[in-house]
């Protein structure tokens, strides 16, 4: 198993969580995944369990009435959670209370050998499983929108996680044809919290004037060979999430140098997408 | 009309330009103090003319066309004919900000004259000349050749005539112009500056490993590099230097500001490939 972090060097002395031991076993069972969370996340993470041969079940903070008839006809909507579900996903990053809410429920309704993997990219897993009984159950992914299609996905254990827990998760992912990398339990976690600081940056030196809007993917693209440039990732992942982890790091780490450029939050807030405010007078 | 180019600096910079210079038909004048540095540039030129004929990507009578047009001098007032002169010196602000004062002084006062500075400001470098609104940036990324960008850096004082003739210039050479205010790491630079500073925040912090975020940034973010991989290609004690000048440059804006481990990794002499460590071993390729 990968070597972060240090809390997991040895296995805790908690109850075993039972799950399917192979990857087999969940396709051959037709295992139950209940997303439940923001769009487009788990409409994403549905399409992909679906093709992996799940059964999926899927349930949206808000409803999502235009989307529906573009889902694959296998998903199943509904806010009522199964009681045979094999694993469980929230995704929400924005929200918090609602996604406390959502933890709650899936603790309730679901048996303790079912594990729960829960976006924990601007609230720490740890602090997740505070809401919850059955806290070994509880194990912290990075899930954004754009990323989910992704090789691999990070992986943060809670305080409480054993390993049992994250070798099943580890198979999980596994079935869906993604690696798992475990890192430390920290708000932003990773490549969120690199990539939103450089969508921040982007923001200040538009707020600066310092190149005109349609040039910085430009620059970055051709000039430093990133796959795709700010703006455009900023739009791929969207504002309001990309304001929803700064929020979370600058609040997490009170730090100047994760302060939000203004003309970011103002856009994540009024719904301006950031294209369309360029054509204007930025 | 614009038919003469000088460049000042004959190292990898100053040869990329002066080739790609030659190749689309400009007349280049190539200077260096250093004789021998400037025969090396002419053979590297040389060896790239070839290996592009061997591709099938130049004529083979465009090699001696080519090679023609570049003419190398060590004497700075050979250059005073030209209608741009590209600086491509060490990153010194002291030994830029001295050679444009003597090119301001020595070449005809329509000349542009530009600096390839990747993290000096322009404002400064300009700050002996008489004339600084024809001073510019002109920031090539590497490899010269393959790279289709240039930052086209205005000063403080750049006027809009200087900036327009930069601009045609960049386009004569073949690339592809975007307009950036003088700031610290302009843009491309300052923008990418994040991947560094916050990878290497997430190691000090011990959220994880360098090869673990490496290989998150490059499965998940889907680059061709990590931000530890490339930190160790491009050299610790340049990426420390960069930095360092970007902060300096910003009174000390916390966004910009460089992170320690790079500064112990400098001191400890481990300064990336070129070492054969940094933040990873590279000692089996020696």
């Amino acid at each position: 198993m990968p070597k972060t972090p240090s809390l997991l060097t040895e296995k805790h002395d908690l109850q075993k969580v039972k799950v399917p031991h192979s990857q087999e076993s969940y396709k051959s069972d037709k295992a139950l995944v209940y997303l439940v969370g923001e769009a487009p996340m788990v409409e994403q993470y549905a399409e992909l369990c679906i093709a992996h041969g799940y059964d999926v079940c899927a349930s949206w903070n808000k409803s999502l009435a235009k989307k529906q008839n573009t889902l694959s006809s296998g998903i199943i909507i509904s806010s009522t959670v199964p009681e045979n579900t094999s694993v469980a996903i929230e995704l929400t990053n924005i929200d918090v209370l609602t996604k406390k809410k959502n933890l709650e429920k899936l603790a309730k309704a679901l048996p303790e050998t079912a594990p729960i993997l829960s976006s924990s990219i601007t609230i720490t897993a740890t602090e997740q499983s505070a809401w919850i009984a059955g806290k070994h159950r509880l194990v912290g992914i990075a899930a954004l929108p754009t990323f989910i299609d992704k090789s691999l996905v990070e992986v943060a254990p809670t305080i409480y996680t054993p390993m049992e827990t994250l070798e099943v998760v580890s198979r999980f992912f596994l079935t869906l044809g993604k690696e798992i990398e475990i890192v430390q339990d920290r708000i932003g976690m990773v490549l969120p919290r690199i990539l939103c600081q450089v969508i921040n940056e982007a923001a200040f030196a538009i707020t600066e004037d310092i190149v005109a809007p349609d040039d910085i993917d430009k620059a970055l693209t051709l000039g430093m060979h990133f796959p795709l440039g700010p703006i455009e990732w900023a739009e791929q992942i969207g504002l309001d999430q990309v304001y929803a982890v700064l929020t979370a790091l600058h609040t997490d780490l009170q730090e100047e140098r994760y302060r939000i450029a203004p003309i970011l939050k103002q856009m994540a807030l009024t719904g301006v997408w950031w294209k369309q405010s360029t054509t204007h007078s930025i | 009309m614009l038919k003469h180019l000088g460049i000042v600096g004959a190292g990898t910079m100053g040869t990329g330009i002066a080739q790609l210079a030659a190749l689309s038909k400009i007349d280049v004048q190539l200077y260096d103090v250093n004789e021998t540095i400037l025969r090396r540039s002419i053979e590297r030129i040389k060896a790239d003319l070839r290996k592009m004929i061997n591709l099938g990507k130049l004529p083979h009578e465009e090699f001696t066309a080519a090679l023609e047009r570049i003419r190398t001098r060590t004497s700075l007032p050979d250059l005073g004919h030209c209608d741009c002169i590209i600086e491509s010196v060490i990153e010194d602000i002291r030994v830029k900000k001295d050679l444009f004062k003597h090119l301001d002084a020595n070449t005809k006062s329509t000349a542009v004259l530009a600096s390839t500075t990747s993290s000096l400001s322009i404002t400064s470098i300009a700050a002996l000349t008489r004339n600084p609104e024809r001073v510019i940036g002109l920031h090539f990324f590497h490899p010269v050749n393959n790279a289709v960008l240039v930052e086209v850096v205005k000063g403080y004082k750049t006027n809009t005539e200087t900036l327009d003739r930069a601009i045609e210039w960049v386009k004569l050479l073949g690339k592809d112009p975007i307009i950036v205010k003088d700031t610290p790491g302009f843009i491309a630079s300052r923008i990418s500056l994040p991947m560094f500073s916050e990878a290497l925040r997430l190691l000090g912090e011990n959220v994880a490993y360098a090869e673990q975020i490496d290989n998150i940034v490059k499965k998940v973010g889907g680059f061709s590099a990590g931000p530890f991989e490339t930190l160790d290609q491009m050299g610790i004690d340049s990426a420390l230097a960069e930095t360092e000048s970007l902060y300096d440059q910003s009174y000390g804006e916390p966004r910009l500001r460089p992170h320690p481990i790079l500064k112990q990794m400098v001191e400890s002499g481990l300064l990336g490939k070129k070492s054969a460590k940094g933040f990873f071993n590279y000692e089996e390729m020696k």
